[in-house]
């Protein structure tokens, strides 16, 4: 059994210690995803191995029998995949082992190393890589218990806290906006005027959310290609006002170098629509949109400074959110650890009780059945004195084992191991355990304003 | 027991508007020690819980008021009281529906304005013998009134959270309010509930009115007979504008906010008769 608390190591390269120019050479590609696990688990020291690959990290978690040579093995393989030398790469690359690698793990499943905190796509690219690791045949005990973890404790801090509450992004902010004024997307009518990339991630956005979208450009053609891309109708530049006028979400990003949609026609499209909202993005530099169109009544404008502003303070709050994530992801990682040394313990204790306490029965029985005028009662009561005194002979050293103790605890473990020749089952897995937090999980609802 | 009431009434308002204005509550172990504990609560959820356990107060309150002999239209403090429980109760259902949590600091206070108003006011000495189409008009007036109130109150949150909007002031709007369209549509289903029942409370008043040979009488001495005529047509107005010409928005939400003054007036009026 091994000496540390928890056996894993944890080597790697994110956004926070590598530009981008060392994370793209070290970055997987899909097909040789495998291959390179397979080589990782294959390092000298390394039991167990999961690699994770995404734009703002390449990390490989490792279960290691010899922590150094693991961690200059794989420090080594992570150079030759960089095609610079270790000493070079060292420079970015971070290193954590035992409980620490844990509390990374925990900090990256639950968002909080991220380079925008709260962000959900991080906490599925972990389970990718444990996914694969159990597809390989590289994940064992170790990771699995730490992965299963790390993902329960991600869940809880989404749960309990408002990391993830507010989007942070300046498409997704537009959609928010717009979901405050219409709730729900179904059916609503999108009119795209011009193209642009922040519009097109607003527009698709909308459209997976159930609304229609129609495109309108000064070229037909480039209307007709970009309806394409977007999966919209298009229409002729003529009919904007007409388009304007059933329309319940207008995105404006042309090239234009002045306003396209001006007070005096949105005044008309305005009278058409008998007070129905019009929600209005100009996302364009320079501005596509009237500013004075927002004294309109019913008609809701904001530019690309007002969603700049939104996605800013949203930035601020999930930091201060992530205070209390922390803690949390601290305080999940003081109950793993102590699950995971109760888990190495059990079976030493159990072992170190059957033995004592076979012991002493047998001794009993030797001793009773030498004394051949004993009667059955004397007989009960010889066992039971053996039994009495084994056990509490035995309840000192359980206590000493049970101890939060650490490091300590797991030497003495050894120490009890080799002191009484045991032979001990392999512990049971940690994943059938409860959840950290037992509340019912409880999700944003704020589809169609129900 | 009305007192409890009130108070309890008063948490759940501060709570609400707290909510509204940006002020955060969260109820539970602080994250250091909250493994294995339920999720903490957070305003609306504790707003929420606070106004069911006044609403459930209220409704035990009215139902041994009743056992005892005083129903809930004998008096004008009952009916105000009755006014009162509707507001909260059908606030408290629709909050089941819908995300309504902003909506709850305009209705939970009105309710409670309501229910200390009906613990303040005297009741009637000289309670006039009503019968039952006395009672009937009485009963459909009450619900009228506070679905009603409902709709101001959805009309009152929509001008705000428009004003929100359109001064860019996102805080108390994105992630707290309700979608302006839901508001446009839910003070809309409210007016369509209370317009005929209403109408019905005005036909059933005038013909008890008449019966009692009053009339003439109300019609040329008591200025809240005719107000309530207008209030009623505003709510008609409102109602053929929205369904027949489309008409919505800030323009609807002012109307239903008259409509719903005008009925407020037609009480005031009552209430200071019988004061003087």
């Amino acid at each position: 059994m091994a000496g540390a608390p928890i056996d894993l190591l944890v080597l790697g390269v994110s956004h926070r210690t590598a530009p981008v120019a060392v994370r793209e050479r070290l970055a997987i590609v899909p097909d040789g995803f495998d291959a390179a696990l397979a080589e990782l688990a294959g390092l000298p020291g390394v039991r167990e191995a999961a690699l994770l690959s995404t734009c703002n990290r390449v990390e490989i978690y490792a279960a290691v029998s010899d922590p150094d040579a693991a961690a200059r093995a794989m420090g080594e393989a992570l150079a030759r995949r960089a095609g610079v030398p270790a000493l070079e790469l060292a420079a970015h690359v971070y290193e954590w082992r035992e409980g620490e690698a844990v509390q990374h793990l925990f900090r990256v499943a639950s968002s909080l190393d991220s380079l925008v905190i709260g962000e959900p796509q991080i906490l599925g690219q972990v389970k990718e890589a444990h996914d694969a690791a159990g597809r390989q045949g590289t994940a064992g005990a170790t990771l699995n218990a730490c992965f299963q973890r790390a993902f329960r404790v991600a869940r809880r801090v989404r749960r309990e806290t408002e990391i993830a509450r507010n989007p942070v992004s300046v498409s997704s902010v537009a959609v928010e906006l717009a979901r405050e004024v219409f709730g729900s997307f179904q059916g609503r009518h999108v009119l795209v005027v011009g193209a642009g990339k922040m519009s097109e991630l607003a527009a698709r956005t909308l459209r997976t959310h159930g609304a229609t979208l129609t495109v309108t450009n000064r070229t037909r053609s480039r209307a007709d290609e970009l309806a394409v891309q977007f999966g919209a109708s298009a229409r002729d530049w003529a009919e904007l006002p007409a388009a304007l006028g059933e329309a319940d979400i207008v995105i404006a990003s042309t090239a234009a170098q002045g306003p396209v949609l001006t007070h005096a026609m949105m005044k008309q499209v305005h009278r058409a629509r008998r007070g129905r909202p019009l929600f209005m993005l100009d996302i364009a530099v320079p501005r596509n949109i009237e500013a004075e169109v927002a004294s309109l009544d019913g008609l809701y404008l904001f530019d690309i400074d007002d969603l700049q502003k939104v996605a800013t303070k949203h930035r601020e709050g999930r930091k201060s959110e992530a205070a209390d994530a922390e803690a949390m992801v601290r305080q999940e990682l003081e109950r793993f650890l102590r699950d995971w040394r109760g888990r190495q313990l059990a079976p030493t204790v159990t072992a170190l009780r059957a033995h004592v306490l076979g012991l002493a029965q047998a001794e009993a029985q030797r001793v009773a059945a030498s004394i051949p005028s004993l009667g059955e009662r004397e007989r009960r009561a010889l066992a039971d004195l053996a039994d009495g005194i084994a056990k509490k002979l035995l309840h000192l050293p359980q206590m000493a084992l049970r101890q939060d103790g650490g490091g300590e605890a797991m030497s003495m473990v050894t120490a009890v191991q080799r002191l009484f020749a045991l032979e001990v089952a392999a512990p049971a897995p940690l994943e059938a355990e409860p959840e950290p937090a037992a509340s019912a999980t409880v999700k944003d609802k704020k589809a169609a304003g129900q | 027991m009305t007192w409890v009431e009130i108070a309890v009434y008063a948490l759940a308002a501060t709570t609400y508007v707290g909510y509204l204005l940006g002020h955060s509550i969260r109820l539970g172990p602080a994250p250091e020690v909250a493994a294995g504990a339920p999720e903490p609560l957070r305003s609306p959820a504790v707003a929420r819980g606070m106004l069911a356990v006044a609403v459930g107060m209220h409704f035990a309150d009215i139902g041994y008021r009743c056992v005892r002999g005083v129903n809930p239209i004998s008096s004008t403090p009952e009916a105000i009281s009755l006014v009162a429980f509707l507001i909260a109760a059908g606030y408290l259902v629709a909050s089941f529906r819908y995300r309504l949590a902003a909506a709850g600091a305009f209705a939970v206070p009105a309710a409670l304005a309501a229910l200390v108003l009906a613990r303040v006011v005297p009741a009637e000495a000289d309670a006039p013998h009503m019968g039952s189409l006395g009672r009937v008009h009485i009963l459909l007036a009450v619900v009228g009134v506070a679905v009603f109130a409902l709709a101001a109150v959805l009309a009152l949150l929509y001008l705000f959270e428009d004003r929100q909007l359109k001064r860019k002031r996102f805080d108390r709007v994105v992630g707290r309010g309700t979608p302006l369209d839901t508001l446009d549509r839910l003070a809309l289903h409210c007016v369509s509930i209370g317009f005929p029942i209403f109408t019905v409370a005005i036909v059933t008043g005038a013909i008890w009115v008449a019966r009692l040979g009053l009339l003439r009488q109300a019609v040329v001495m008591r200025p809240e007979y005719a107000l309530a005529v207008v209030s009623w047509a505003a709510f008609g107005v409102l109602l053929v504008a929205r369904l027949g010409a489309g008409w919505r928005g800030r323009r609807a939400a002012w109307l239903t906010l008259g409509g719903f003054g005008g009925a407020m007036l037609v009480l005031a009026a009552y209430f200071l008769r019988h004061a003087a």
